[in-house]
């Protein structure tokens, strides 16, 4: 004879595999989930090492006018793409193609003013809305460069020392990494990683509570020869066994993708082997039955699966909010962030991705404080379904 | 055997039972008759376990059901205005999964599966997953998972209600073939012909109390009228609308 939270589990089971709506957000946590964060962190590594692979490309109107102007430009690097005239709405145009930084336009009495040492006209033409403020602040640097070497010529040859107008020299050095820019996204990104625990489960639990009290037959199964917490148990089981499933495939292809990606180019290491990874998959067990047991224990109290997913969306939340806080806070790991469930799962993989040895205590601990928030919950879902009100209520 | 003595039941300020005793024999089905809102469904529950009464005394078999709710739940076949089908299950899946639940084994599981389904003519249904089943179809299949674990009690809240006439009569068969095989069934009803046509003893309750039992003629005496409808009424205390 089967246990019967074993019957329980697996008609639960069987049950939830039927319904499409559980199945496609299995599949779209496990599949989509971290083919996205691939893609985004795929992004961001383009997007950091672009300026170090390719010059910045700007087009001139006039360039014949200072042919000096384009050596400088070239010299730093600048690609000049010498264009006919198109007026205000070709640039504009121009610019938000993105293929060029910005425009520059010498007007035709460029070289009359240049030669009659007349302030002489130069346009800069760019769009902020396009980001590209560093590009632009390389070519106006060229061009003060340009505009100090004409005023020094010009000076030297009245005889006066150009050093007399630079009074001050200003060196810019920017120590900002692009490595830091995108360390704070990524360590978000790890954080959501375990997000799926919480989602995987949540349709089979909701659907076996309120789902079942909504559809009327809680009441039949309360009635049998069962213990409440065998029901319960069997329920829990089947939700958490979803998450389970989820959240292992889910951080195998996370794996596999953050592996596969050029992670070293942004600063960050993913040095996390099949090993590693197995034992964070294994401490990661009991959250998911820990968000498991927390929906069963919601959800039973709600008339219906609309009420109940509304109450969760609210609920799931929480889990998140140590981990926004600490890395709000940006506090240094500690002990004690391996005892609170989800943030001890992200401090976890955020230790092992830096590499070194752990030791067993972060694996122990994140395993046991979920395992015990799971037994809690399902100990009190069990007392809850137990009492008189709750059977009044069905 | 049920035997209740003076239940009482009493949620916040409402009276839900005010003191119900009635006993139901082995091989007899009792009708269990109350106007809405008369206490039936507590009762019903207060029967398996589900509600502690407070005060009097219930035993099934001689089985008190707040002691050992399992052993009263797994010898009570309990069918209520909730039929509980999961309509993703065939009907085969959901005779299994309650059966199972009542310790059954796999192979008299089977039989027993295919046994309950002649005997309520389902045949039909049984490989169909239950989205769709009309009213009758539902309550045959629940019908069927009351009768599976061969309980020795039946506890039924109108096991008729929206069935045609045919599948009315399957069901009139199949508890008269459970009173020969000595089932002790109590049964909640509002059809007064399947009361006089059915049952041996008759229960009346009204606002949680019994009002009267013994069988449909011995009712019929006890008020001095012919009509067992009337009789009820008279007993119950509440005819108007009816009488203009």
């Amino acid at each position: 004879m089967k246990p019967k939270f074993l019957v329980v589990f697996l008609k639960e089971f069987k049950e939830t595999l039927r319904d499409k709506r559980s199945l496609g957000l299995l599949v779209m946590f496990t599949l989509m989930y971290p083919a996205m964060l691939g893609y985004i962190l795929h992004q961001q590594i383009e997007r950091a090492t672009r300026p170090e692979r390719e010059g910045i490309e700007l087009a001139v109107i006039g360039a014949a006018q200072a042919p000096t102007l384009m050596a400088q430009l070239k010299q730093k690097n600048i690609t000049v793409r010498d264009t006919r005239d198109m007026g205000e709405d070709g640039i504009g145009e121009l610019l938000r193609s993105r293929k060029v930084a910005a425009v520059l336009r010498l007007p035709e009495s460029f070289g009359k003013d240049y030669q009659a040492m007349r302030p002489a006209r130069i346009e800069l033409w760019y769009d902020s809305a396009t980001e590209q403020d560093n590009r632009r602040r390389d070519i106006e640097d060229v061009l003060s460069a340009y505009e100090s070497n004409i005023a020094g010529a010009r000076l030297l040859a009245h005889g006066v020392s150009p050093a007399i107008l630079q009074p001050v020299h200003l060196q810019r050095y920017d120590t900002g990494t692009n490595a830091a820019r995108s360390a704070g996204l990524i360590g978000s990104i790890l954080g959501f990683l375990f997000f799926p625990a919480f989602i995987c489960g949540l349709s089979a639990a909701v659907d076996s509570t309120a789902g079942e009290r909504e559809r009327r037959s809680l009441e039949v199964l309360m009635a049998q020869p069962a213990r409440t917490w065998e029901l319960v148990g069997g329920k829990w089981l089947a939700a958490g066994s979803l998450a389970i499933i989820g959240i292992t495939l889910e951080l195998m292809l996370a794996h596999a993708i953050l592996s596969w990606l050029p992670l070293e180019e942004i600063g960050m290491s993913w040095r996390v082997t099949w090993r590693d990874l197995a034992l964070v998959c294994l401490a990661s067990v009991p959250l998911s039955l820990f968000a498991a047991g927390l929906q069963i224990a919601v959800a039973m109290n709600a008339r219906s699966f609309k009420e109940a997913q509304s109450v969760l969306s609210f609920v799931m939340l929480v889990p998140m909010v140590p981990g926004l806080v600490v890395s709000m806070l940006e506090l240094k790991t500690a002990d004690w962030m391996y005892i609170v469930p989800m943030l001890s799962n992200q401090t976890l993989l955020r230790e092992t991705a830096k590499g070194g040895e752990l030791g067993a205590l972060p694996y122990v601990l994140t395993f046991g404080c979920s395992l015990l928030g799971a037994l809690v919950a399902v100990g009190f879902a069990s007392w809850r379904m137990k009492s008189e009100r709750y059977v009044l209520a069905v | 055997m049920i035997e209740a003595s003076e239940v009482r039941k009493q949620f916040g300020p409402v009276q839900a039972l005010g003191g119900v005793s009635f006993s139901a024999r082995d091989g007899a089905i009792t009708a269990l008759l109350g106007p809405n809102g008369a206490g039936k469904t507590t009762l019903l529950r207060a029967l398996v376990g589900m509600l502690k009464r407070d005060h009097g005394s219930i035993t099934i078999d001689g089985v008190d059901p707040e002691k050992d709710p399992m052993t009263v739940r797994a010898n009570i076949g309990f069918l209520t205005d909730q039929f509980g089908l999961y309509e993703r299950l065939s009907t085969r899946e959901y005779l299994t999964y309650f059966g199972e639940l009542n310790g059954m084994g796999k192979v008299p599981l089977r039989q027993r599966i295919d046994e309950v389904s002649e005997m309520l003519a389902m045949d039909d249904i049984l490989e169909r997953r239950s989205k769709g089943f009309s009213q009758g179809q539902r309550i045959k299949v629940a019908l069927a998972r009351a009768l599976l674990h061969r309980p020795r009690h039946l506890l039924l809240d109108e096991p008729t209600r929206g069935l045609d006439v045919m599948s009315t009569r399957a069901v009139r068969h199949a508890l008269s073939a459970l009173r020969s095989e000595g089932c002790c069934v109590v049964m909640a009803t509002h059809v007064m012909q399947e009361v006089s046509h059915l049952c041996d003893d008759v229960i009346v309750i009204a606002k949680g109390h019994t009002v009267a039992q013994g069988s449909p003629q011995q009712l019929c005496q006890r008020t001095g009228i012919a009509n067992l409808e009337d009789a009820f009424v008279s007993l119950v205390g509440t005819d108007e609308g009816i009488a203009a």
